[in-house]
């Protein structure tokens, strides 16, 4: 559910310390890419104005004509900067039009290396984990495209649901939903488990009737086979 | 001179909000302060009843915001108290003939001439919750030891912190300490901990509530009332004043917190 809702924009925009990022993926036509992102930055206007924008276009080949069409696109729509673009490592689209712009072959020295010798990035796209500093009270619904921390207690009433991982620090209460885009790998970490319903990708469980002792330390919920299990340490 | 106002409410019906009311108001209004009720349940007014001052009710709340009268001529004096207020709701209307912020410039124009506001919230989320709660600086949150009723004040005092109301307090009402002991009650203690709200004081279960009720005279009146002593132990600690929390009345909550500290 929460990788569908993702997928349908065709760019991530992520903020950075020099600005945002807006990272194109993949082979969207310019002029879909276009109509998203004038959607996307009249929606957020205020949020966007008078920033600076780097451009990520290594999901992505290289196209100049796509980078004045966006450029302009930015800076008319919410007086955005185009600050930066940054190409791919498979930027032979650069030099054939750097090459065709100056009439001469363009290359660059020891560019193989560097590439061999760069470290690994994550995956664009990924994102960081969201934390939530207050008690998640009845009502409150809380989802995370990532992980999910919660600095407090979350109480019954309340759903807190996650792509990842969730760690409670505090004891849970409500319902809580982990690896919600399918993944069983995924764990739900609180100080004490009581909850009203615990999922796991597409397992779901309810807590057996009474109450159960408190935990010395922490507890850890996972799937394990078909069910969901709650240990204590 | 600016007084406080101050919110009850609770999120679920029939917990104790009006009696609440009506006994905190009374009790503050015994030591000598100036106290104004405003009963925003409109539509379903209760207040003007539990008071008794149901028949001397000639304009409401609806008409004050609306204009047809003077905020003094709405304002109800109580039988025995002369420094107590009411100003009814309107039965006949309903809750949107109230915005937010008029009752925000009425609690703000009552606050100038009383020490105390207290606001009769209606049961619910809605309109109504919203236009009780947007003049005060202060909530009350009542509920009883039922796990529905606790949900429910979780969830209102959510939607207090989210309306940047902070300052709120905790009433257990109607604790019965017999049914805590066996262990067929939630405590004092479960529930302080599940909402992580202060406590202001804790009223046991009493049958003298219906009759007070029934009569429309506020249960601090009555001397030897146990649940009547709560409340005024609660306004007292609402006006500031230091009054411990008694063992047996609270249900054992005191006891728990000398074993913690080895007393």
């Amino acid at each position: 559910m929460l990788g569908r809702m993702r997928d349908t924009l065709p760019f991530v925009i992520k903020a950075d310390r020099e600005g945002f990022l807006l990272i194109v993926n993949g082979e969207i036509p310019l002029p879909d890419l276009l109509e998203a992102l004038r959607t996307k930055l009249e929606e957020s206007k205020a949020f966007f104005q008078n920033s600076r924008m780097i451009l990520d276009l290594r999901r992505r080949t290289f196209d100049p004509d796509e980078i004045h069409a966006v450029r302009a696109l930015l800076e008319q729509a919410a007086g955005v900067e185009l600050a930066e673009v940054r190409l791919g490592s498979s930027n032979g689209a650069f030099f054939r039009w750097a090459g065709a712009v100056l009439g001469v072959k363009v290359s660059l020295e020891g560019e193989r290396e560097r590439a061999a010798a760069a470290p690994q990035e994550p995956p664009p796209g990924a994102e960081p984990p969201l934390v939530v500093r207050q008690t998640c009270r009845s009502g409150t619904r809380i989802e995370s495209p990532a992980e999910l921390v919660i600095l407090g207690d979350v109480n019954p009433g309340a759903e807190i649901i996650a792509a990842g991982d969730i760690v409670v620090f505090g004891t849970l209460r409500g319902v809580a939903h982990a690896g919600a885009e399918g993944d069983r790998s995924a764990k739900i970490w609180a100080l004490h488990i009581e909850p009203q319903q615990l999922r796991i990708a597409d397992v779901v469980a309810l807590p057996p009737r009474g109450r159960k002792p408190k935990p010395k330390r922490y507890e850890v919920a996972e799937v394990k086979g078909d069910l969901i299990q709650v240990v204590s340490y | 001179m600016a007084g406080r106002t101050i919110v009850v409410t609770s999120g679920k019906g029939g917990v104790g909000k009006t009696t609440t009311v009506a006994n905190l108001g009374t009790a503050l209004a015994k030591k000598g302060y100036s106290v104004v009720m405003i009963d925003a349940d409109i539509g379903l007014r209760n207040l003007d009843v539990v008071m008794g001052l149901e028949n001397r009710i000639v304009y409401n709340l609806v008409d004050i915001v609306e204009g047809k009268c003077r905020t003094e001529q709405a304002m109800i004096r109580d039988r025995k108290l002369k420094t107590l207020h009411i100003i009814p709701a309107a039965q006949t209307r309903e809750k949107d003939a109230v915005k937010p912020e008029q009752m925000k410039a009425l609690c703000g124009e009552l606050a100038q001439e009383h020490d105390f506001v207290l606001i009769d919230c209606p049961a619910g989320i809605e309109r109504g919750f919203k236009n009780a709660v947007a003049g005060a600086q202060q909530a009350l949150v009542v509920t009883t030891p039922e796990v529905s009723a606790i949900r429910d004040a979780d969830r209102v005092i959510g939607l207090l912190e989210a309306n940047l109301l902070k300052d709120i307090h905790l009433i257990i009402n109607r604790l019965n300490v017999k049914m805590v002991k066996k262990g067929d009650m939630m405590s004092t203690a479960d529930i302080v901990s599940l909402l992580s709200v202060p406590l202001i004081g804790v009223v046991p279960e009493s049958e003298e509530v219906v009759v007070s009720t029934n009569r429309g005279v506020p249960l601090v009146h009555e001397r030897g009332s146990r649940a009547g002593a709560a409340f005024q132990k609660i306004a007292a600690r609402l006006n500031g004043e230091n009054v411990p929390f008694d063992d047996d009345q609270d249900g054992g909550f005191l006891s728990r917190v000398k074993r913690i500290f080895g007393g």
